[in-house]
């Protein structure tokens, strides 16, 4: 077991490693820079400046950032910025080698805990809906409900998510404001009780919920589904039946038997919940990391994208390690195969 | 049982419909310039024969006569001329704005209606689904081929080459595709080859993962003792005896990642990252309606939506009836 957790978290840790290569990299090969953006929109707030100023502008900026040497006026080797890069994250630095850590630090704590929210309520409502329906519709497949349901989920699953939100902003926050289009709170319920302010929250939380639950909940009702069909023909099942065994401890039985590997969809599942977050944080107006990491693909802003992405994966990895762990504790057949 | 029969000739007739409707899509999509365009398939201007749409197709642009476009040039033909043209079935351009049909309802001569600036939005759609097959196609295409090789390699040498892929796939896997298409497509400028590329670098390790799944099990059956043992080269096992085994498998995964790659395009040009402003885009066009539906406008965002979805949808249902009629 021991053995198994420092193997699965070497391999994580080279995983990671890979990410952030191939992130830096693909980064690095953009054809404009930081500096070249950040000097060209200096020069659309002050039109009437040097040319040869904005070149100078750029050069200073790329000192700053670290993509030049100062002394040297040589451009810095991708490989040795890279390996920087990784010396300062070792320590937990993500930000840019002049820039201000605290900062740094601040936009992600602002940003964070909406996401996490979203996230976490989308993969609530997801399971919570998910893992019944799916159940349900695994005891009786080939019935009317089932194809019903697996016709609704089929549908579900073609409507991209941007279209998704458009339609119901569309009929629920357009004319008739239902639920409100963008923001998570409304204008002055920081003075308003704290229920009020739960409620508003809640409130503000239904559409964007929605759009990034859906998926997810398809994913989920498609697998328990399947895993629970398959368990019923299983000879355990077969066995339990012929001794007589009620229906509602067959059920039982059944459930534990399906759910077990249902636990490591969770893990899988954060991708696409992140994937999610940018649309629908554009789409509802919403601060949140899916937010961040647009506006910072924009800008290219190098260490704010890396430490996004690092965020990510590193969240993605040790959530499947989580659910693998999981699984292994709920399921005695894993254990004993490997 | 009397039910029966009467179901199952059902199920075959919607299973022949939906292959053909994706085939009808595939073959607009990639006719598109052909079907719906402001310039002439033949047109004659003295002893001058030209094939600007044709030219189109193939990405050239070709100038009309007189100093007109060609579509002043056509509609200003004296009756009884020698010159003469040949438009397409739809004579409108995807970019050829009118600025007298500015946001007009559907009517018979435009039948979807025209957006912000007057444009044709049958044309538009044509050439949207242009655009998603030509990406979606591509995209697929590659990732298929870069996906087989490599789930090939890994499944059939194992070791250090089945440990290196997987890691790779893993790499991959762990990433959010559509912030990795972000960075990726401000790195590459929006454009369709770097949009084509981005996306089938995300794509492959779906085929990867299943043909090196498939080989792994397939190995380990008698044939392919039987054919090493007989000294068959293994290239030649691998493309006689182990790749036909995993056709269907392959197809259900592309018809799968042409499902996301549709939506992935689409994603990205609504969020205006898509391939270009003058490239017409169902994700485009719904970007325009979105903005301009709640003034009461209804068809911009309508007729996109039923486009994307009924699209999608189509490439579904294709995946999973293949995978059902797969034998296992």
């Amino acid at each position: 077991m021991l053995r198994w957790l420092v193997l699965r978290i070497l391999v994580m840790s080279l995983t990671l490693l890979g990410v952030t290569l191939v992130t830096f990299v693909v980064l690095d090969s953009a054809p404009v820079d930081r500096a070249e953006i950040e000097a060209m929109r200096g020069a659309q707030d002050n039109p009437f400046a040097d040319p040869s100023s904005r070149d100078e502008a750029v050069w200073q900026l790329r000192v700053h950032y670290g993509m030049v040497d100062a002394a040297t006026r040589q451009p810095v080797p991708l490989w040795r910025r890279y390996a920087a890069w990784l010396g300062s994250a070792a320590r937990l630095r993500f930000a840019g080698p002049n820039e201000d850590h605290a900062a740094f630090w601040r936009r992600f704590a602002d940003t964070v805990p909406v996401t996490a929210w979203l996230g976490g309520l989308a993969l609530l409502v997801a399971f919570g809906l998910g893992l019944p329906l799916g159940a349900w519709c695994g005891m009786r497949v080939g019935t009317r409900g089932d194809r019903f349901f697996a016709r609704a989920t089929f549908v579900l699953a073609g409507v991209p998510e941007f279209l998704l939100a458009m339609l119901l902003v569309l009929a629920l926050a357009g004319r008739r404001r239902i639920f409100p289009a963008s923001g998570l709170r409304s204008d002055g319920a920081g003075e308003w009780s704290l229920l009020a302010q739960v409620a508003d929250f809640a409130w503000h939380m239904v559409l964007p919920v929605t759009v990034m639950a859906i998926l997810p909940a398809v994913l989920v009702v498609r697998f328990v589904r399947d895993s629970i069909a398959r368990a019923v023909h299983q000879p355990f099942a077969l066995s339990l039946r012929a001794l007589g065994t009620e229906p509602h401890r067959l059920r039982r039985r059944l459930l534990r038997n399906a759910l077990a590997p249902a636990a490591t969809l969770a893990g899988s599942l954060l991708p696409m919940l992140v994937a999610g977050s940018i649309v629908v944080e554009n789409m509802f107006s919403l601060d949140g990391v899916g937010h961040l990491a647009f506006t910072a693909v924009l800008r290219q802003d190098q260490a704010m994208v890396m430490a996004i992405v690092v965020l990510t994966s590193g969240a993605t990895l040790v959530s499947l390690l989580l659910s693998d762990l999981l699984h292994r504790a709920v399921d005695p057949r894993v254990r004993l195969v490997k | 049982m009397s039910t029966a029969p009467t179901q199952d000739t059902q199920r075959a007739r919607t299973s022949r419909l939906v292959p053909a409707f994706g085939l009808a899509v595939a073959l607009v999509g990639v006719f598109a310039p052909l079907l719906a365009n402001d310039l002439p398939l033949v047109a004659r201007v003295g002893d001058r024969w030209a094939f600007p749409a044709f030219a189109d197709w193939l990405g050239r642009a070709t100038a009309g006569p007189n100093d007109l476009s060609w579509k002043q040039w056509w509609s200003r033909l004296p009756a009884g001329s020698e010159d003469f043209a040949i438009m397409p079935p739809w004579p409108y351009g995807p970019a050829e704005t009118n600025p007298a049909l500015f946001r007009g309802g559907p009517s018979i001569a435009h039948p979807l209606g025209n957006d912000d600036t007057g444009r044709d939005v049958v044309a538009r759609l044509v050439h949207g689904a242009g655009t998603a097959v030509r990406i979606g196609g591509a995209s697929v295409a590659i990732a298929a081929f870069v996906g087989v090789l490599l789930g090939a390699v890994a499944g059939l040498r194992r070791g250090v080459a089945d440990f290196t892929v997987q890691r790779l796939v893993e790499v991959f896997l762990c990433f959010p595709s559509l912030l990795f298409l972000l960075f990726a497509t401000a790195f590459f400028g929006s454009s369709t080859v770097g949009i084509v590329v981005v996306m089938a670098s995300v794509f492959w390790i779906s085929f990867a993962r299943v043909v090196r799944g498939e080989l792994l099990s397939l190995c380990e059956r008698d044939f392919v003792l039987v054919a090493r043992g007989l000294g068959v080269s293994e290239w030649r096992i691998l493309s006689r005896h182990l790749l036909p085994q995993v056709r269907s498998q392959v197809g259900v995964t592309a018809a799968f990642c042409m499902a996301n790659a549709i939506t992935t395009e689409s994603t990205l040009s609504f969020l205006g990252l898509g391939p270009g402003a003058t490239v017409a885009s169902w994700g485009t066009m719904l970007r325009q309606g979105s903005e301009l539906a709640p003034l009461g406008v209804w068809h911009l965002w309508l007729f996109p939506a039923v486009a994307v979805v009924a699209v999608i949808g189509t490439c579904h249902v294709l995946a999973d009836g293949l995978r059902r009629s797969t034998p296992r």
